[in-house]
Order: structure tokens, then C-alpha cells, then sequence
């Protein structure tokens, strides 16, 4: 017998059930370091109210709003269909349910544009595609839906064009409120003119 | 780091060049392990040359626990590795063809290939009629196209299957294969005490 062949066969015994014993510490799923640094740095991902308003009001299947902000903040004002998911509960496995279906489009809001950001390189590490985030969070959508300024005179149509959708969605969002018809009860000022003094002198 | 070419360290475009130098290194390890004789193939069917056991099984084992440590040290990951589709009776059925076509014939298709490069008479007559089955399949295709198909399990591994993990099929494969070693080598040395010495 072969030497030769007693000592491959120790060694790769020894190598095979040596298999046995690496253990690997599960990693999580995510994308490569670099790829994720270059997303990062897209200005893609951001979205205008505006555009979130069309979506809404155009009822597009493929919106799923994720709020980001706190329960607390999230029952005090949100936007319609709008989903809780606060930054720290993210990875739970009920909340990435959400993400990862097809033809959906996530848009992250929070009350700026840093905490939905935050859940976004979360949840774009972990590989997810198809996540967008609204440019200046909820303030930016009190100042141009909310409240929309109309742009001075000198300004070029489109600013127009933007603010006459932002003052129809404006009426969308928070319901076109009637005039009140109920004036103020004008009191009727009689002026009555003096009686004249019983005729004097006379005939 | 690896697999090279879906982590994007080679372009894709190499594929090809890869091919060509793995095949030429096929070829090559196959001529050298004495693959291009169909006695020597065709002898592990009558008990006296297991060499075709013995290096099919030691790159397998090799390959195996080999991929399992690169996996371990971060060199390779499994998880992108393709996997061929398991279709259950369509591959049972092709492997009993492939073997009744390697004991009657002498070669597989990949060592008939070695045989001509060294002037083999009998692999040359081998490849003819590989050439004219396949062209016999691809008529006929369209009979056994439903069969050929089915059961299609997808690109399932034994872990998948079976919950247990790889390294354990691993180890238990290696040790199946380390004691066909040494078990063919006694066979071998019972059964060629009656034949004579033939020449590759």
C-alpha cells in the first residue's frame, strides 16, 4: 500500500469533517458597500410634493406612502393612506412586508427629509428597490400644498401652472370649505327723521 | 470576492476566454488520468479498473470541500452560485441512457473527445454516432418534449431538500467516497488476478 494514499485519504477525512465544525455567522442580505455609497449620493430618489400630491389624488395603485415619524406625530396629522412605520421599528419582519413588491413605489415622508432618508439607506442596503423620498418632509408639504404661495408676477408660467394645481389639490386635501353664509346680522339703522314740529303759524 | 464574474471582477464578456482555458485543462487532466482509453472507462463496469471512480470522486470531494472553506474564509459565495434545475424523472431516466451508453460504447462524451486527440479509432466511431443521436433527439424532440419537462423541482440543493446542512453531506460523501478508495482497489486486485495485463 502507498504511503502516499494513507496520508490524502487522513487529510482529507480531516479536511471534510473539519467542514463540520465552520460555523458561519449568518450575515444579513444586503448590497455591496459600494454600490450603496453611489446610490447615496443619486438625487433621484427624491420626489416633489407635488408629485406625491398628483399621485394621491390621482389614486395611482403603485403609491405606498411610508410615514416615518413617530405613532404619536403620525396620529396627530398624516397623509391619506398613509403607512406607520417609525425609523426604529423598520426592520421588524411585518414592516418589510412592505417593501419589495413589484410595480410599488415606497415614498418615505417623515416631518423633513433626513429621518425618511435615514429609513431609505436602511432599507436600500438590505437591497430594496423602487423607494423614493419626499423632498422636505411633511413642512415642505404645509408650505407649497397646504399653503401654497402664489409666485410673484415676473415669475415664468410654469410657476403658475404649479400653483394653481397646488391650489387645487390644496382644496383636495383639505376639502373646499364653503363661505359662510351666515352674515353678520347688519342692524338696520333707522333713521327716522324728526318729526317735524306740528306745523306752526298756520293759516 | 467570488464567483468573478456576477460580483462584476470580470466583465462578462470573458466568459468565454474562461471556457476556453478551463477546456483545455479538461482535456487535458482527462488524457492525463487515462480517460481517453474506453478500456479503462468501460473497466469499472467489470470490476477491473476503477480509475474513472477514483477521479471523478476525488475532484468531487476535492471541489466540495474545497468550496466549503472558500465559502468560510469569504473567497466565494455560495449563495450565487447557479444551480442546474433538478427534473426528477427526466434526469433518472437520462442517466440510465448515459450509462447504457457508456458500458456499450466505451466513453463518455467528454472523453471521447480526448480519444481522437490521441488517435483513437474507436472514440472517432464514438463521435459519429453521438453526432447522429443528437441529431436523432433534436427531430424527435418534440414526442418526448412534455416528458423531458416534467417535474421540474427547481434549483434546489439537498439542503433545501432535506434541511441538513452541506457540510455534513460533505463529510459523509467523503467518507462514502475514501472508502470506495480503498474498497475498489481490493476488488481491482481480486478481479485482475484472473484477466491479463491489456494495454490502455
Amino acid at each position: 500500500m502507498n504511503r502516499n494514499y494513507i496520508f490524502l485519504t487522513i487529510l482529507m477525512l480531516f479536511l471534510a469533517v473539519g467542514t463540520i465544525f465552520l460555523h458561519k455567522t449568518e450575515k444579513l442580505k444586503q448590497i455591496e458597500p459600494d454600490k450603496l455609497l453611489w446610490e447615496i449620493i443619486q438625487p433621484t430618489r427624491y420626489v416633489s410634493t407635488d408629485h406625491v400630491a398628483k399621485m394621491i389624488i390621482q389614486q395611482d395603485p403603485s403609491l405606498e406612502i411610508i410615514d416615518v415619524r413617530s405613532e404619536k406625530e403620525f396620529n396627530n396629522f398624516s397623509l391619506p393612506k398613509a403607512i406607520n412605520i417609525p425609523v426604529d421599528s423598520l426592520l421588524s419582519e411585518t414592516s418589510l412586508e412592505n417593501f419589495g413588491i413589484p410595480g410599488t413605489k415606497i415614498v418615505f415622508i417623515s416631518n423633513d427629509d433626513i429621518k425618511a432618508d435615514q429609513a431609505w439607506v436602511i432599507a436600500k442596503r438590505l437591497g430594496f428597490d423602487g423607494m423614493y423620498v419626499m423632498r422636505g418632509g411633511l413642512n415642505c408639504w404645509m408650505n407649497t400644498i397646504i399653503q401654497p404661495v402664489e409666485p410673484p408676477e415676473y415669475a415664468p408660467l410654469t410657476e403658475f401652472a404649479t400653483y394653481e394645481f397646488r391650489k387645487g389639490a390644496k382644496l383636495y386635501f383639505t376639502g373646499a370649505k364653503t363661505e359662510n353664509t351666515e352674515t353678520k346680522k347688519v342692524k338696520v339703522m333707522v333713521k327716522r327723521r324728526k318729526k317735524t314740529k306740528a306745523a306752526s303759524g298756520g293759516c | 470576492m467570488g464567483p468573478l464574474i456576477p460580483n462584476g471582477i470580470i466583465p462578462a464578456g470573458w466568459d468565454f476566454v474562461i471556457a476556453i482555458l478551463l477546456g483545455i485543462i479538461f482535456g487535458f487532466l482527462l488524457e492525463a488520468s487515462g480517460f481517453s482509453s474506453s478500456r479503462n472507462l468501460a473497466g469499472v463496469f467489470y470490476g477491473y479498473n476503477f480509475v474513472v471512480l477514483r477521479v471523478f470522486f476525488t475532484a468531487v470531494i476535492v471541489a466540495m470541500t474545497g468550496l466549503l472553506y472558500f465559502d468560510y474564509l469569504g473567497w466565494i459565495d455560495l449563495s450565487k452560485i447557479f444551480i442546474l434545475p433538478t427534473f426528477l424523472w427526466p434526469m433518472i431516466i437520462g442517466g440510465v441512457i448515459m450509462g447504457i451508453g457508456f458500458v456499450a460504447g466505451g466513453f463518455c462524451p467528454g472523453t471521447s473527445f480526448t480519444g481522437i486527440a490521441i488517435g483513437k479509432t474507436d472514440a472517432l466511431f464514438f463521435t459519429i454516432g453521438l453526432y447522429i443521436g443528437i441529431y436523432i433527439f433534436s427531430l424527435a424532440f418534440p414526442l418526448f418534449e412534455k416528458f423531458y419537462t416534467s417535474g421540474n423541482l427547481g434549483n434546489v440543493t439537498l439542503t433545501d431538500v432535506t434541511g441538513i446542512p452541506a457540510s455534513w453531506f460533505a463529510a459523509a460523501f467523503t467518507v462514502i467516497a475514501l472508502a470506495a478508495f480503498w474498497g475498489t482497489m481490493f476488488i481491482e486486485k481480486k478481479v485482475r488476478k484472473n484477466i491479463k495485463e491489456y494495454k490502455f
